[in-house]
């Protein structure tokens, strides 16, 4: 357009001055002056964000307020040490923020999975801190199969790194990842002993640097022990299931799929005992066992013992052959073992420097002749061999091996128990010498040591062993006669076992009693064991309750907690001939005023069903009831007709529930015409000593429990009874309150004097001549009172003899409150009619003397006239 | 015609009623036997061992035919015998000694088949699976076990089983006093009563222990509901407790945990439990000589017999 415009105006201005312009071809025109430059120029500006100036309000942030996306970018880092301050800086954010985690578990694992192999030392060692310490833990409960095939690829990938430090730490991590979900171990069990072995073969690095081949060690053995090598415990906690026929998945037990690593291990005992081997120069030539090598070793041996375990014991059902064991063990192996391993033993100290060293060889020592034990059947040792091993078994359960301080003594308080599951087994087929060694050393050993110790509890299970048989019923009646002699002593080591725990180790009690009663249940086939058996109820007294110079002495069984009180009362029943005073130290713990009521029915119960298998003598067994009716002691003692629910304030309703049992018990002990008879003296000599109010009451129920109609009491006894119930009838009105007010008072009252009054009542039914007898003491002793009170003029006297007849009259009204008594009363008018004499003479006197009370006197009256 | 039958340790004879009418039918004589001493033998006929002194050293079984009050056939066994057992055919009689041994005896011949230490203690109870093929026992030791008869009978197995039950559930601490076997064959439960006051229930094919009861009082005698969805258990404080197997049940009532609720008479200790499955009737036999018979559905007692003094064993039979 400008330029379009030029000629023209050139046209225009010739005439004005004529210069001329000269233009050359092919030239530009220079742009004109006042040419607008349209030409647009442009340059990007990059402006970055700055990470102080964003608003990062409302996320998650670490200590150095980066977000999680940017500290897992930074785990990627070229610098070392961003990638170590990423890390850092994702537990801090982590700890602060647990749900930032939980959310991107899975981004975060994939990000970090990738610095297994880092390079550097301290990255590593970073990671697997955040990984112990928060990630593992975060994501525990969650679907780990995932999570963990994530992490495994990479650890695998720095199991084979070139680095043998990245491989070493490959190890921590896989160990890490099996403490958090061991059934991981199961799935790659192969290609994780393979690398196992691979680095155990290099075997160049590890006497230089002991303390990562330990850690790796360790790993191993926690590896290996994940293996089957027992039955696995199918106890379930039975109590929560509510149905009983509810579907349950089967499931594949964590057992399966590890008959095919049996090859793969094998090969790994190899390198593991050439490692030994390599070890034992070492030991030679060192001038201390140091407690890295120490641990080293220790390691490698369990690695040995729990393969061997899994060989032999473990369940090998899927492998193709039919006898796993026959192909489990090729020759190199054996050889191996018996020639590198058991061939050295036993291990000592060349220059006896420190005890602790002692004790590090005594640990040594003692988990190879595990292996040996276990192996024993396979290899077939020479007795010369055999010999070496027992005895160092000897020396060992003697605790002559370990030292003698305190931490000796303590390591061997720990280590022996793994010897002692062989014993029951060495002992049945071992020479007649070497058994009684070996029993000598057990018996020894378990006297010694602590008998709350887990020590003891080892005993005491393989005692259990050796004396119940288990299972087969193939028996003989002729047993070892050496083994009974120790047999003996165990027996007679239990009751006193028991009295020394106390009450301060109830668990070791329980198993103590537990093993009582396996012994009594099944000692029978053994008739010089439940000679033993029966024996222990005399050292059992003790622990129940002793009498000395008049005082009980409760034992711990009143201590110990319910179940083992049950156990213990269990016990008793397979006494076949219950002794008198085991009897009697029991009945003093059933009247010990502390007995839950409900062990003290056990024991009834108990008591009884022993006597019903005829284990108690007649005569004991009625003792043991009457003595529990007649010294039971009710407290309070002024009975008040409180709630039987309050079992605070009284043990009345225990008192009842119990006369109740035995008045059940006796009726079922036979004929109670019998029974009765024999009971009749017993208990009306009681009587007429007076006992409190309530024993009175429970034995005059019993009485009439076995009872007919018409009685079948002695002339002698009616007389008695005659003497002891007009007692006995104003103690219980006197005793119990009258109450005035509401009518559920006033019914509560009349429930709790019909209680008392009842067993009366039955005797009054049955005996006329009772009745007559006991009204005539009544009116007697009316007439002496009314008698006397002429003669005599003290206060008190008077005071006494007035509330006599008070309670005499309202014991009438409650005896008319019956209307079959009332009948029965009816037929005896000259005697109510004397009784009624008296009372009114006594009245007149009262009023001539102008006594101050003269209200309830009248009353009285009233109230017979309406009787 | 249902018949129930019940005889007692104090020698009152074998009472029969029918359970229909209520009718007295013949009464047998002399019989005082021990609990679970009295069988039907294939509803064909009855035996019961009889109660002894302490001091016999025989046992003395006697059997009945349903036509004559007197006792046609008479036994000695070795020793003194407690519980019987027969086979639902009638075909097979177990019993239980005293010394633990368990005597199989075969009807047609009365000869003695098979007899095996079964127990350390006493036998206390015997019973025969439905298809016949087990017997599980109870002692005195507080055992139970199971016994396969075809292992019993198998000499050469015999003599290479380390031992000859099919399990041993030791966890009862005193006598077992009943039990009973559900339905199902294999993989039927077991339900054993004890006198350390539980109930035990165990599973046959998986041979452990399932539930364990704890009752207030002392159970000695169990029957079961025939949907399995609760169990009876007669108890020596004269209660019928029901407690759950596969029913609901609260976790907290009055009796305890599994213990759904109870029937009461207020009768003495209740000894002997049956159940019939054709008229949903429960019976219960007590200590006072009644044999009470329950409609459970409503929990009522709608029939009565008295026995003796003291009934203890019951069953039914034709």
């Amino acid at each position: 357009m400008v330029r379009s415009k030029a000629p023209s105006k050139k046209q225009q201005k010739k005439g004005i001055d004529f210069k001329k312009i000269k233009r050359k071809l092919g030239r530009k025109l220079p742009p004109p002056t006042n040419a607008t430059n349209t030409e647009i120029k442009s340059k990007a500006i990059v402006l970055p964000e700055q990470s102080v100036a964003t608003n990062k309000e409302g996320l998650a942030v670490s200590k150095k307020g980066l977000t999680l996306k940017e500290l897992l970018q930074q785990t990627s880092h070229h610098n070392a040490k961003v990638r170590r301050d990423a890390l850092m800086g994702i537990k801090d954010l982590v700890l602060k923020h647990p749900a930032e985690l939980r959310l991107h578990r899975y981004a975060v694992i994939e990000k970090l999975r990738e610095r297994i192999s880092d390079d550097d030392k301290v990255v590593r060692e970073a990671l697997y801190q955040l990984f112990k310490s928060e990630i593992f833990p975060g994501c525990a409960e969650d679907n780990q199969g995932l999570f963990i095939s994530l992490v495994m690829t990479y650890i695998f990938n720095a199991m084979t790194n070139l680095s043998i430090d990245i491989r070493l730490m490959a190890f921590r991590f896989f160990d890490l990842v099996v403490q958090y979900h061991p059934p991981c171990f199961s799935l790659y069990a192969e290609k994780i002993l393979q690398s196992y072995e691979d680095i155990l073969r290099k075997n160049q690095f590890y006497l230089e640097d002991k303390g990562k081949l330990k850690s790796t060690l360790y790993g191993l053995v926690r590896c290996l022990s994940l293996l089957p090598s027992k039955k696995p415990g199918c106890q379930k906690n039975i109590l929560g299931e509510r149905k009983i026929h509810a579907f349950e998945p089967d499931l594949p037990t964590e057992n399966t799929g590890f008959s095919v690593i049996i090859k793969k291990l094998k090969e790994l005992v190899l390198v593991l005992i050439n490692c030994f081997q390599d070890f034992i120069p070492l030991l030679n030539s060192m001038p201390q066992l140091d407690a890295q090598s120490f641990d080293c070793i220790l390691s490698i041996l369990q690695s040995i013992d729990i393969a061997v375990r899994f060989f032999i014991y473990g369940n090998h059902e899927e492998s193709p052959e039919a006898n796993p064991l026959q192909v489990t063990w090729d020759q190199t192996l054996l050889s191996g073992l018996s020639k590198k391993l058991l061939g050295v033993f036993p291990l000592y100290p060349k220059h006896h420097l420190s005890v602790k060293e002692d004790d590090r060889y005594f640990i040594l020592n003692i988990v190879i002749t595990e292996i040996f034990l276990h192996l024993r059947e396979w290899i077939c040792p020479s007795a010369n061999v055999f010999a070496k091993f027992l005895e160092f078994m000897e020396n060992a359960l003697l605790g002559k091996t370990c030292s003698s301080t305190r931490s000796g003594k303590a390591t061997w308080e720990k280590h022996v128990p793994s010897l002692l599951p062989f014993i029951p087994k060495l002992v049945s087929e071992v020479t007649t010498d070497w058994q009684s060694h070996l029993l000598e050393a057990f018996t020894k050993t378990f006297r010694d040591c602590n008998p709350e110790s887990s020590l003891k509890l080892a005993c005491l299970s393989m005692i259990e062993e050796m004396l119940i048989p288990r299972g087969d019923m193939h028996y003989t009646e002729a047993s070892d006669p050496v083994a009974l002699d120790y047999q003996t002593i165990w027996i007679r080591e239990l009751p006193l076992l028991l009295i020394l725990l106390g009450d301060k180790w109830p668990s070791s009690s329980q198993v103590v009693l537990h093993l009582l009663l396996r012994l009594g249940q099944f000692a029978c086939w053994n008739s010089s064991l439940i000679w033993e058996y029966e024996n222990t109820q005399f050292a059992l007294c003790e622990f129940y309750s002793t009498c000395r110079e008049g005082n009980i002495y409760y034992g711990p069984f009143m201590r110990l907690p319910r179940d083992s009180q049950e156990l213990s009362i269990c016990c008793l029943y397979y006494f076949s001939n219950f002794s008198t005073l085991l009897l009697k130290a029991i009945t003093s713990c059933c009247l010990c005023p502390e007995l839950e009521p409900y062990v003290l029915f056990r024991i009834i119960e108990v008591v009884h069903a022993a006597y019903k298998a005829g284990h108690i003598q007649f005569a004991d067994h009625i003792s043991f009831f009457i003595t529990l009716l007649s010294r039971f002691k009710v407290y309070p003692e002024n009975i008040c007709p409180v709630k039987e629910s309050d079992v605070q304030i009284s043990n009345c309703g225990t008192f009842k529930s119990l006369t109740c049992m035995v008045c059940s018990c006796l009726s079922q002990m036979g004929d109670s015409s019998v029974v009765f008879r024999i009971l009749e003296k017993a208990i009306l000599d009681l009587i007429s000593l007076k006992p409190q109010l309530d024993n009175a009451c429970a034995m005059l129920r019993v009485l009439i429990m076995l009872d007919s109609k018409p009685t079948r009491l002695s002339e002698q006894s009616i007389i008695a009874l005659s003497n002891f119930l007009p007692g006995y009838l104003m103690d219980v009105v006197h005793c119990i309150p009258e109450v005035d007010g509401n009518e559920v008072a006033v019914s509560n009252h009349v429930q709790t004097c019909r209680y008392y009054l009842l067993p009366c009542f039955f005797l009054f039914d049955r005996s006329n001549q009772l009745v007559k007898l006991f009204l005539n003491v009544m009116g007697s002793s009316l007439t002496d009172s009314s008698l006397s009170l002429e003669s005599h003029n003290s206060t008190q006297y008077v005071t006494d003899s007035l509330s006599r007849m008070n309670i005499t009259v309202s014991l009438l009204l409650l005896i008319y409150k019956d209307v079959k008594v009332q009948k029965i009363m009816s037929l005896f008018r000259t005697e109510i009619g004397s009784i009624m004499q008296s009372i009114a003479s006594l009245q007149v006197w009262f009023c001539s003397v102008n006594f101050s009370s003269m209200k309830s006197p009248y009353l009285c009256k009233q109230n017979l006239k309406y009787v | 015609m249902d018949v129930v039958i019940a005889s007692s340790s104090i020698d009152g004879g074998i009472g029969c009623w029918d359970l229909q009418t209520g009718a007295e039918q013949l009464r047998y004589k002399t019989c005082a036997s021990p609990p679970h001493g009295l069988v039907s033998v294939g509803r064909r006929f009855l035996a019961s061992s009889q109660l002894r002194d302490p001091s016999a050293t025989s046992g003395h079984v006697l059997y009945w035919s349903w036509s004559k009050p007197q006792a046609e056939v008479k036994s000695f066994p070795a020793e003194p015998i407690k519980p019987l057992a027969a086979d639902s055919e009638g075909s097979y009689i177990v019993g239980g000694g005293s010394s633990g041994d368990i005597y199989l005896w075969e009807v047609a011949t009365g000869r003695l088949l098979k007899k095996w230490h079964a127990h350390y203690r006493a036998v206390t109870c015997l019973v025969f699976s439905e298809d016949n093929s087990l017997v599980i026992s109870g002692s005195d030791d507080g055992c139970v076990r199971v016994w396969s008869l075809f292992l019993i009978f198998d000499d050469v197995r015999r003599q290479q089983a380390s031992h000859l039950y099919e399990y041993s559930f030791t966890e009862h601490t005193l006598c077992v006093t009943d039990i009973i076997m559900g339905y199902g064959g294999g993989s039927a439960i077991i339900v054993s009563a004890s006198e350390d006051r539980t109930c035990k229930v165990w599973s046959l094919s998986r041979g452990r222990l399932l539930r364990n009861i704890v009752f207030p009082s002392i159970i000695d005698a169990i029957a079961l509901d025939p949907g399995e969805h609760v169990f009876y258990a007669g108890s020596r404080d004269g209660k019928i407790y029901i407690a759950a197997l596969n029913a609901e049940s609260s976790p907290s009532n009055s009796y305890g945990l599994h213990i759904i609720g109870s029937l009461s008479d207020h009768s003495k200790a209740v000894t002997c439990l049956a159940y019939s499955t054709e008229r949903n009737l429960l019976l219960s036999g007590s200590e006072d000589g009644m044999v009470r018979v329950w409609d459970v559905k409503t929990q009522n007692i709608i029939r009565m017999f008295r026995h003796a003094k003291e009934s203890n064993a019951q069953g039914f039979s034709r």
